[in-house]
């Protein structure tokens, strides 16, 4: 009989992780109300916002102390990118950290981020932050190289109104190969699946964002003389979000723990982190917007800010069905 | 925060090889478990009494002053092992652990003292006897009467889906004592021995193979001491250990610390376990059959994407907290199993035993099984409207009844 792995399911946040995620809840809440993510678009950036984020040494936070960092992991970050994703801030801070990490050394003078799809040389795609960002790191060939082009890029309109822009990773400007061959290749699928991580947690602030407009509506708004909340049509469709969202951050959770401390688990925890948080986010949103009725499809609800973040933050890494693949790859090896 | 695999030192794998093990291969062998399989009787009572008697009775089940009693790690070593076995078959264990709590929170000393060896020798089981023919989801709509006549109560009604009554010691029902008040107000507890005079047990089918009663309760006289908390006030106490069952917390001090432990390790038991079991069955299947053109069906991409989509979903359901676990992890456990008996076809029909069953008939029983999910211990619509007004602070929906 094979025996069965147990493991420890202690989602309690220390002394520590509480204060950093109620002083980050507070400063987006404060400095990242709706008319300013809002007055971002379409480029989706706000320097000012991103400035003040920086000052906080939030970029550096997740650094090895090796690296001029403060020694914390993934799960610190983690805390930081789901408060971002419930204000959907208009800053590339899950960019910025990642490929911070890649780099081992965070330059706050400029803004580095994370191609997502390994290239030939040459090839162009579209990258997250990629409208704002001074380096790219990416996946080149078998090369793992961070660079700088030349070439201011050009933003390029999107959903969900992010930072995007095609960009390459060779070309007129200063390239840096970091890794060659599998240790190359190892580099850039451990900041990739990192990127998963900190985009599941956002996504989580995302759908949670969501669900807090929701239910506010749902509280406010009267119909047949009562609270809409009151119907369980409503009340029930917001039940299924609230279950989403919980799981959803302690996957997430869970996927940055495995990160700083059980590599061995972490592609796996990773991808069920983002597959969740994904379906969750778009699910929280879409409710979110049919709760709200015929307001909910107007442009002046903020619902339309997270409905379009929730596809238009996490599709430019790819397809979810080929994260799930990926799992089955996990799980069964690759098709034999 | 801790998601880390439990070290299987030395100590702890001594206790699950030579003491565990042993222990489960003597008391649970095939024919037990075979046996309870088709009775579904919901626990072994000869079980219970030796887990008891190695000192094993979950550290809640019985305040026992003296003797061994499990840590946090070994009792879910215990209870992974026993989860591995036995699946969900034992659900009486769970009813009468709330029982107990009640029992010791608002039990009369009296009560208490008549009860501890008994409990404490796994001799005395109770189930519980909220639900009767008209009174499901609305649990304070009881019918059952209990009326005060001297020293003593008399008890006349129906009790149904009284799991495990047909073995129990006991079973914890609400009585109504004052039908002039509002439904809430006139509710009573008891804890009404089984072998009463008055008292008839007849047995239920249910569709996932558990044996579940009707209790009948004809003029049943039984003790005051008998009486769980307050007169008239036993909705606040049903409904406590009814948010206990959900998940919602209330428990008391000494009992939630115990359980938040025990929650702190990532159980293998609950449905969860159970649709993970059957993955693995379907996984069996699909590693080990050809189609016509000689592949084998794990390296079908879409078989392999349909598993991992259920995979995906018992992490789902083993990591969202409660008590939002209830809701996702019975509705992933319907909808998936519902889909492994497609991808597995027509020989997922065939129950355990027949010709071409397939990994025991575990698909073909565990669909069965997973419709009662959503339903016993209270709906998990019950349970939307408990997150709904408890966690996202919505209105009541009650309110829309009464206008």
């Amino acid at each position: 009989m094979e025996s069965t792995v147990l493991r420890r399911h202690e989602a309690s946040l220390s002394a520590e992780h509480e204060e950093l995620r109620s002083a980050f809840s507070a400063l987006f809440e404060k400095e990242c109300p709706p008319e300013r993510v809002r007055a971002s678009e379409p480029l989706g950036f706000d320097r000012d916002l991103w400035s003040m984020l920086v000052a906080t040494g939030v970029l550096t936070m997740s650094l090895p102390h090796g690296a001029g960092g403060d020694g914390g992991g993934l799960v610190e970050a983690a805390l930081v990118a789901e408060q971002l994703g419930r204000r959907a801030a208009p800053v590339p801070l899950v960019e910025a950290i990642v490929a911070s990490r890649a780099l081992a050394r965070a330059d706050p003078s400029r803004i580095a981020t994370l191609a997502l799809h390994p290239v030939a040389v040459g090839a162009r795609q579209l990258v997250p932050a990629g409208a704002v960002a001074d380096v790219v790191v990416g996946l080149e060939g078998d090369e793992l190289v961070a660079f700088a082009s030349a070439d201011a890029p050009t933003p390029v309109d999107n959903l969900g109104s992010a930072p995007l822009a095609w960009r390459t990773l060779s070309g007129p400007g200063v390239r840096t190969v970091l890794a060659r061959g599998g240790e190359a290749r190892t580099g850039f699928e451990v900041a990739v699946r990192e990127w998963k991580v900190l985009m599941a947690a956002a996504q989580t602030g995302v759908a949670q964002g969501a669900l807090d407009l929701a239910v506010d509506y749902a509280n406010q708004r009267e119909a047949f003389g009562v609270p809409i909340g009151a119907f369980q049509a409503i009340a029930h469709a917001l039940a299924d979000v609230a279950v989403g969202v919980e799981g959803s951050r302690h996957l997430a959770w869970r996927a940055a723990w495995c990160c700083d401390h059980e590599p061995a688990v972490a592609a796996e925890a990773a991808l069920i982190a983002s597959l969740h948080a994904r379906e969750v986010a778009n699910r929280a949103a879409t409710v979110g917007i049919h709760v709200q009725g015929g307001f909910g499809f107007t442009l002046e609800s903020d619902m339309q800010l997270f409905f379009r973040r929730a596809k238009g933050w996490t599709v430019v890494s790819g397809d979810a069905y080929d994260e799930l693949l990926a799992l089955g790859d996990l799980r069964y090896g690759t098709q034999g | 925060m801790d998601f880390g695999a439990i070290e299987f030192d030395g100590e702890l794998q001594r206790f699950r090889d030579d003491e565990v093990r042993p222990f489960l291969d003597e008391q649970l062998g095939d024919d037990v478990l075979a046996r309870e399989r088709h009775e579904g009787n919901g626990f072994v009572p000869a079980y219970q009494r030796a887990l008891a008697a190695r000192g094993w009775l979950e550290p809640w089940l019985a305040d026992r002053p003296s003797g061994e009693s499990l840590d946090p790690v070994r009792a879910a070593v215990l209870d992974s092992e026993q989860a591995v076995r036995v699946g969900p078959l034992f659900p009486v264990q769970g009813s009468h652990a709330l029982v107990m709590q009640v029992v010791r929170q608002f039990g009369s000393e009296a009560l208490k003292a008549e009860l501890a060896d008994g409990v404490g020798a796994g001799e005395i089981q109770a189930c519980l006897g909220y639900t009767e023919p008209d009174c499901g989801s609305d649990a304070a709509a009881v019918r059952t009467r209990a009326v005060h006549d001297g020293d003593e109560w008399s008890i006349t009604g129906q009790k149904m889906f009284s799991t495990g009554a047909h073995l129990c010691q006991f079973v914890m029902i609400t009585a109504r004592t004052n039908p002039a008040v509002a439904k809430h107000q006139g509710i009573t507890m008891f804890l009404v021995p089984l072998d009463s005079p008055g008292i008839d047990v007849q047995g239920i089918g249910t569709l996932g193979g558990e044996r579940t009663n009707f209790v009948y309760l004809d003029d049943v006289r039984v003790a005051d001491r008998y009486r769980l908390g307050p007169v008239d006030q036993g909705w606040a106490i049903a409904s406590g250990a009814l948010a206990a069952e959900h998940g919602m917390g209330n428990a008391s001090t000494a009992d939630r610390r115990t359980a938040e432990l025990r929650d702190a390790i990532a159980s293998t038991a609950g449905w969860q376990g159970t649709l993970r079991d059957v993955l693995a069955a379907a996984e069996r299947w699909a590693a080990s059959t050809t189609r016509p053109d000689g592949s084998r069906v794990l390296d079908d991409p879409a078989v392999r994407v349909r598993l991992a989509r259920i995979a995906l979903d018992c992490t789902v359901s083993e990591f969202t907290p409660n008590p939002f676990r209830r809701v996702v992890a019975s509705d992933v456990f319907v909808r998936d199993v519902a889909d492994l008996v497609e991808l597995v076809g027509p020989a997922a029909l065939i129950p355990g035993g027949e010709d071409g069953a397939v990994e025991g008939g575990m698909i073909e029983w565990a669909h069965r099984f997973a419709q009662g999910t959503s339903i016993y211990g209270g709906t998990t619509d019950i349970q939307r409207n408990l997150i709904a007004e408890h966690v996202l602070g919505l209105p009541r929906h009650r309110a829309v009844l009464r206008r």
